[in-house]
């Protein structure tokens, strides 16, 4: 819903995001505020918003293989090891940065394109079935390679970003870098769903026939949408590596992917506000949860940690519960309705 | 207030200051990793206490006669690299360690890069592993690799029964380290191929449900021992299959899958004859100073036990460290470069660490002590756990692989 007065003059107009003055200096107070962050929370703060950029990216491609196109993905985290291992490979090899990142995202994306093809002939429980095979192969597949190829078991070292002879590894360098980077998948995800190759996504997920009869090549799509969002999980995987500065097949395990899946649930499947939105309240309620958790143990050491973290991952699920039942087009539907609830007040909104 | 009198008072805040100042203690904070909200929850609160009962002890003795003080700061890294990653900077601005007394694989991977840059030593708890065994780092642990602790349990095992011992492993391949022990011990038998015959590894998940089959194919070929260096859960998958298939091999286990922690699953009467192996004293070995040390200056939760044992001998190095330091470098002038100069240059005796490791000396070849290693075993002796007699266990060489 817009204010009055606001009308389109072409489809682009009408397609952009950004409509009004206001909107626009919202957004940049937005930035600004992004930008400032860092210097305001400290540097543990700091670090915690990092990762979660990180984690955005691949939850962004989330939500073009299992938003859009209504794919069950729960390989996403293997797709992000492989982003970071081809980081790190590349890295060793004195690849440039700005190189290797996009590298890294294609990489994932064309081996993606193996375990998409099941996604051609079957769907719903089968389709998650063969991604988690994906998702169960990926350390045994890296282990078993020879040693001097991805570092086998020792895992693979990651060079620091340089940029024109600086090195970038402090806390606050690793925000702007992975801002940046975030950034840029923001502008992708925003712009793939309203792109040709986002609604022909869209049509495969709302019906399959009604898309073939339309010109849409569904098998063809099926198999890109995997292509784009491990695409995303890649670049994602390839800022990690750089961030963490080492990678091991550790860092990329099913409870992971099940977090991202959980994360885009909870936010909202059917726009990458979804993802903004589920990721941050997953993170918060992570670092809550935690500083409660740590707070209560103090408080009562009888407890035994094992509890608190047992009860992290049931928070997560009964999030995910509740979405399900009282929100699911989860929380990017009620900003939705709140934003529209503001903008016409004092009258009602249903 | 007359400007000269101001003065006066100042002059001799100033001149009280610089007599008083070398007879201050000077603080040095050591942080340490723990895992209070993550996987290892259960046992951080008892290893967490093994450090601040040493570090107790040693500020109320050797540190008031030394004037040094050491602030042992701890932080929960729920067993998660991205977390350390992102407090690593915080503690290392905030606090300025001079040694970071880690734990587990996410603080290695995360924190062996930074390290030398960042100049903090790290000394671990946790036996390293294959796959960070590099040169001129500066993560450290008191002990060696899985790999060569069973090599040294193996070798005894050996010479006891004479002949060839056959040896069965089972493990998961989605964890890089527990490959990694694997493969260690594979090389060893690999060298030593008239004294040690090693199966084709059964690869099972990490937390099985049954290995019956796979355990079934191990005991068709007669194993003396079964390696099981993985988890918990598969410890006891192995002795509740061994009993299903009435087949009795000991089994041979780690720390963190040791037999405390099976004992939490399984009757030990069913692994009679296992053994849990590593490079310190037994926790409940007879005779063992540093439990007296803890039971002594222990408050607040946690209790006397393997992980208790670990982090308090792990302790206890970090703080003979600080006192070559402050012996090299003086009691006002230790740094991390102090730190790892003092523990590169200097070798610790048993005596020292009072009988809690053997005779320790690091160089930059290996993040682990080098010369002649030992370990100590327990075994389940009538159902109980029990010291593997009192003598260090010579470890063999073993090539890296």
């Amino acid at each position: 819903m817009l204010p009055t007065g606001v009308r389109f003059g072409t489809y682009a107009t009408e397609g952009r995001y950004i409509h009004t003055r206001l909107q626009a200096l919202w957004f940049v107070a937005f930035l600004l505020a992004l930008g400032i962050l860092p210097h305001v929370v400290g540097l543990y703060v700091t670090g915690v918003l990092t990762v979660m950029f990180i984690t955005l990216m691949a939850v962004y491609g989330l939500q073009v293989t299992v938003g859009m196109a209504g794919q069950i993905n729960v390989a996403q985290s293997a797709f992000m090891g492989i982003g970071a291992y081809a980081a790190a490979k590349l890295s060793s090899l004195d690849v440039p940065f700005w190189l290797a990142i996009p590298a890294a995202g294609v990489v994932a994306a064309v081996l993606s394109i193996f375990f998409a093809l099941p996604a051609i002939r079957v769907k719903g429980f089968y389709l998650a079935l063969t991604t988690l095979a994906a998702q169960v192969m990926f350390p045994i597949i890296v282990i078993a390679l020879p040693a001097d190829w991805l570092g086998g078991t020792s895992g693979i070292a990651v060079e620091p970003i340089r940029v024109a002879g600086l090195e970038l590894s402090s806390p606050l360098d690793m925000y702007y870098f992975t801002l940046a980077g975030v950034i840029l998948c923001s502008i992708g995800a925003f712009n793939l769903q309203r792109s040709r190759f986002g609604r022909a996504l869209l049509t495969v997920r709302d019906n399959e026939l009604a898309a073939e009869v339309t010109g849409v090549d569904v098998s063809y799509y099926k198999v890109m949408s995997f292509f784009a969002g491990s695409l995303f999980a890649g670049v994602g995987g390839a800022f990690f590596a750089y961030y963490i500065r080492y990678v091991t097949t550790e860092n990329f395990n099913l409870l992971l992917s099940i977090w991202y899946l959980g994360m885009l649930i909870v936010g909202g499947l059917a726009s990458p506000l979804g993802a903004i939105l589920g990721t941050v309240f997953i993170t918060a309620v992570q670092e809550v949860f935690h500083a409660f958790g740590g707070a209560l143990l103090t408080a009562f050491p009888n407890l035994g940690g094992g509890l608190v973290f047992a009860t992290s991952n049931v928070i997560l699920g009964i999030c995910i519960l509740l979405a399900l039942i009282f929100e699911p087009r989860g929380l990017a539907h009620r900003w939705g309705v709140l934003k529209a609830a503001y903008r016409i007040w004092p009258f009602p909104h249903s | 207030m007359k400007p000269y009198k101001l003065a006066c008072q100042l002059l001799m805040a100033a001149t009280l200051g610089l007599v008083c100042a070398p007879a201050m203690a000077a603080t040095y904070v050591m942080s340490a990793s723990a895992d209070f909200t993550g996987p290892f929850a259960d046992v951080s609160p008892s290893a967490v206490s093994g450090i601040r009962a040493i570090a107790a002890w040693w500020n109320e003795t050797k540190g008031k006669d030394l004037g040094v003080d050491v602030d042992i700061r701890v932080h929960d890294m729920r067993y998660n690299a991205a977390v350390v990653a992102s407090t690593w900077p915080s503690i290392l601005s905030t606090e300025k360690p001079i040694m970071h007394l880690g734990f587990g694989t996410p603080d290695l991977i995360t924190l062996m890069k930074r390290l030398p840059e960042d100049k903090v030593p790290m000394l671990m708890s946790t036996a390293m592993v294959g796959l960070v065994w590099k040169p001129n780092g500066w993560h450290f642990s008191f002990r060696p690799t899985y790999s060569h602790e069973f090599v040294g349990l193996l070798n005894y095992l050996q010479k006891k029964k004479g002949g060839k011992l056959v040896i069965g492993a089972l493990s998961t391949q989605t964890a890089a380290g527990f490959v990694d022990q694997v493969k260690g011990v594979q090389k060893f038998a690999e060298v030593n191929p008239d004294r040690f015959a090693m199966l084709d590894v059964q690869w099972v998940d990490a937390s099985p449900v049954s290995v019956v089959n796979e355990v079934r194919t191990l005991v068709r070929q007669q194993p003396d021992v079964l390696l099981v260096g993985g988890t918990t859960a598969q410890v006891i998958a192995t002795g509740k299959a061994l009993r299903e298939l009435n087949a009795n091999i000991p089994i041979i286990m780690s720390t963190h899958n040791g037999l405390t922690e099976v004992e939490k699953g399984i009757d030990l009467k069913e692994i009679e004859g296992s053994y849990s192996v590593f490079a310190f004293a037994p926790d409940n070995q007879e005779k063992l100073p540093v439990r007296d040390l803890y039971n002594k200056y222990h408050t607040g939760t946690g209790s006397w036990g393997i992980a208790a044992a670990q982090s308090a001998y792990q302790t206890l190095l970090a703080l003979r460290i600080l006192e070559k330091a402050i012996a090299k470098v003086g009691k006002d002038n230790v740094t991390g470069q102090a730190m790892y100069d003092a523990m590169l240059s200097s070798t610790f005796t048993e005596a020292e660490l009072m009988e809690s490791l053997p005779d320790t000396k690091f160089d930059t070849t290996a993040p682990f002590p080098v010369g002649k290693l030992k370990v100590k075993a327990q075994v389940v002796h009538d159902g109980k756990i029990t010291p593997l007699g009192n003598d260090w266990i010579p470890v063999p060489d073993l090539p890296k692989w």
